[in-house]
């Protein structure tokens, strides 16, 4: 019985709401990543699910079981902290050894578990060295050992790769995912990094301002972003939202962008909720799915910068409400100063009520 | 002041930069610019050490009519030291001042991690209370001394609790006594010096990762557990920092503790200090003195190196 259910969750420090009725339910065996920026909330709930903080409301279930007032020694949680927390004054047995030696274990049996885990991590040859002085991969394993020996149902790890430089943090996404799959917990994963959240989540939960925005799964959440938050948010570069209103032209519904034109017609599922919904809307489509429409049709902008990260290259077009970016290949022939006409992708566009900031959806 | 006598050739080395020649009048500038403070220290430290060595070796007092330069013709064989090693009122006078060091050294300790766990938290008037704790650290110990004579007067006011407490009248000679007035010297000295511990051991006490003690706990220990497998050994070099400074400090009690009994009754209180005091101010013998004093130098510098050597094992270990 593994699975959480977060009920009508409610945190306030003070005056501060750091968390506004969250509703959240994680199956058993579950990776399900917390993703927002900083003060989004993300934190405060992983800390009231490990126990360290009370809700100020709603409940927190583990199965069916209600936490509440359970202290957070005896909720069964393995917790990874973002500096993973490792005893530095003992050794790598030692701190492996910890739950259950303060839990009065026999000393055999905790050899015996210690054994098991240590040959798992494959931290058998690193038993007696100092745990001071590990690098930083092993102390995450030293760190996931020492919660996972006390066979937690839960896991809940807290950023544990912000603190490892970029070259290693591949590296460490693809030893967790498959530390994941050999444990099968369900495992909680607080992160404002999307990219460790689509690599390793099954499911995201995007969180901003207390406020919990969508629950997906990884693609889910990056094809279908729930409102502009979501949009804005995952994707790097996030999505292009021009600001527009909804007219009907002989070749079906499109968007009249103002200065910028209008756009192409709108698939036809999305044209239908687009007229049943009133006022402005957001133009939404992603800097990856858009094409140079040399001559054709689309949105004439004037190229402002080039952004090259390698074996593509992000093209900043317009500025101010105009502003769109664009991912090309890295031998893209623009040059700044140039108009280029680029043409999103039909099946790639998404709108948004400009007033509620929500995806208009077909069928909804 | 080695230390500055490396960097000043360094630090010119690197803003210059030229010619590696330059390296030797780099440092001869160096050490002609730290040459004072080198004299400074000579003079501080070693030359003191060496006059009481040559002191010490000979029968020379104030009233030899010699100058201290001239001692050497009171040489007498190390006959200083065979008398300290035969000297029982010396011995005895160690004793109580390893007896006071045994007592109060764990006493101040204890108090002072007890009140260090409590002043970790937050709890309200945390400041006030904060405050007035480090108060008597910054009594004169003179003046603490008067104090704790006064309230240890047989109609004073120990005894006057005393008597409320038990509801019999206590008219006990506290300072005429020979076990109660070491008793009672000894705890002014906790009072005194207890709060020292304390701020100690709260810096130490704060300086404990929060993290690692929250994982402590959700492993399971419960809060003995942490307190014993993480806080303190994470303490550890502080606690030995604290242990060593009032072990050599203890070591050396002498005011509050002259102004309370004088030593007395008799010698029942009369610590090492106290003796040479009596030694240096009544029978002016100070070529013996001398002899004392660096032996106790020596007793007190191997404490200080062993604990030198611990903090610097526990740095390795909890850095």
């Amino acid at each position: 019985m593994s699975a959480i259910h977060l009920q009508n969750l409610v945190k306030k420090f003070g005056d501060f709401t750091a968390l506004k009725t969250m509703d959240l339910a994680i199956a058993d065996g579950e990776f399900m990543a917390l993703l927002g920026p900083s003060g989004c909330g993300k934190s405060t709930t992983m800390n009231m699910i490990a126990g360290m903080e009370e809700p100020t409301s709603g409940k927190i279930l583990f199965g069916e079981r209600d936490m509440a007032g359970v202290p957070m020694g005896r909720r069964g949680v393995g917790f990874v902290f973002q500096n993973y927390a490792i005893f530095t004054h003992m050794s790598v047995r030692q701190n492996l050894a910890y739950g259950p030696k303060m839990r009065g274990a026999p000393k055999a049996e905790i050899g015996r578990r210690v054994g098991a885990i240590a040959e798992m991590l494959q931290l058998t040859p690193l038993l007696d060295r100092k745990a001071d002085r590990l690098s930083v991969n092993i102390l995450q394993r030293v760190a996931i050992g020492r919660s996972a020996i006390m066979e937690p149902a839960i896991f809940l790890l807290d950023e544990p790769l912000s603190n490892v430089d970029a070259a290693f943090r591949a590296v460490m996404r693809t030893e967790l995912k498959q530390l994941q799959r050999q444990f099968r917990q369900t495992m909680v994963y607080v992160t404002h990094d999307q990219l460790e959240a689509m690599t390793m989540a099954d499911r995201i939960a995007v969180m901003d301002h207390g406020v919990l925005q969508q629950v997906g799964t990884p693609l889910e959440v990056y094809n279908n972003p729930a409102n502009i938050f979501v949009a804005r948010f995952i994707g790097a570069p996030g999505m292009n939202l021009l600001r527009g209103r909804p007219a009907e032209s002989d070749r079906g519904l499109v968007i009249d962008l103002g200065p910028l034109g209008v756009t192409p017609p709108l698939p036809v599922e999305i044209a239908a909720a687009v007229r049943g919904s009133p006022g402005d809307v957001l133009y939404g489509f992603r800097p990856e799915q858009v094409t140079l429409a040399e001559g054709g049709r689309g949105l004439s902008l004037p190229v402002n910068f080039l952004e090259r990260i390698g074996a593509r290259t992000i093209v900043h077009l317009g500025q101010g409400e105009s502003a769109v970016k664009a991912v090309f290949d890295n031998d893209v022939g623009l040059a700044i100063g140039q108009t280029a006409v680029v043409a999103p992708a039909a099946r790639s566009v998404r709108v948004f009520d400009a007033g509620t900031g929500r995806a208009i959806k077909a069928g909804g | 002041m080695s230390a500055v006598t490396a960097t000043v050739p360094e630090d010119v080395m690197k803003t210059v930069q030229v010619k590696p020649t330059i390296r030797d009048e780099g440092a001869k500038l160096g050490f002609r610019l730290t040459l004072p403070a080198q004299i400074l220290v000579l003079f501080i430290a070693l030359f003191p050490l060496l006059m009481q060595l040559y002191i010490s070796l000979t029968d020379w007092s104030p009233l030899s009519g010699l100058g201290w330069w001239n001692a050497w013709s009171l040489w007498n064989n190390f006959a200083n030291y065979t008398d300290l090693a035969a000297d029982a009122r010396f011995w005895s006078a160690l004793k109580r001042t390893a007896i006071v060091v045994i007592v109060c050294v764990p006493a101040e300790f204890l108090l002072g991690l007890a009140l260090a766990t409590l002043f970790a938290d937050e709890f309200p008037g945390r400041r006030i209370f904060y405050s007035i704790l480090l108060m008597p650290m910054m009594v004169v110990p003179a003046v603490a001394g008067y104090m704790f004579f006064m309230l240890f007067q047989s109609g004073g006011p120990v005894n006057d609790i005393l008597s409320a407490l038990s509801g019999f009248p206590v008219t006990i000679a506290w300072l005429s006594d020979p076990t109660l007035a070491l008793i009672a010297v000894m705890v002014a000295d906790i009072w005194q010096w207890t709060p020292l511990m304390f701020l100690i051991l709260l810096a130490g006490l704060v300086g404990v990762p929060e993290d690692q003690i929250k994982a402590a706990t959700l492993l399971g220990a419960n809060p003995w557990q942490r307190f014993v497998t993480i806080v303190l050994p994470k303490m550890k070099t502080i606690i030995i920092i604290a242990l060593a400074i009032r072990v050599i400090e203890n070591f050396k009690i002498f005011d509050t503790l002259y102004i309370m009994t004088g030593g007395g009754p008799g010698v029942a209180t009369e610590t090492i200090s106290v003796y040479i005091y009596k030694l240096t101010t009544q029978d002016l013998i100070w070529g013996y003195v001398a002899a004392i004093a660096l032996a106790i130098l020596i007793v007190l510098s191997i404490v200080a190196v062993f604990a030198m050597k611990r903090t610097a094992r526990a740095r390795e270990v909890t850095a």
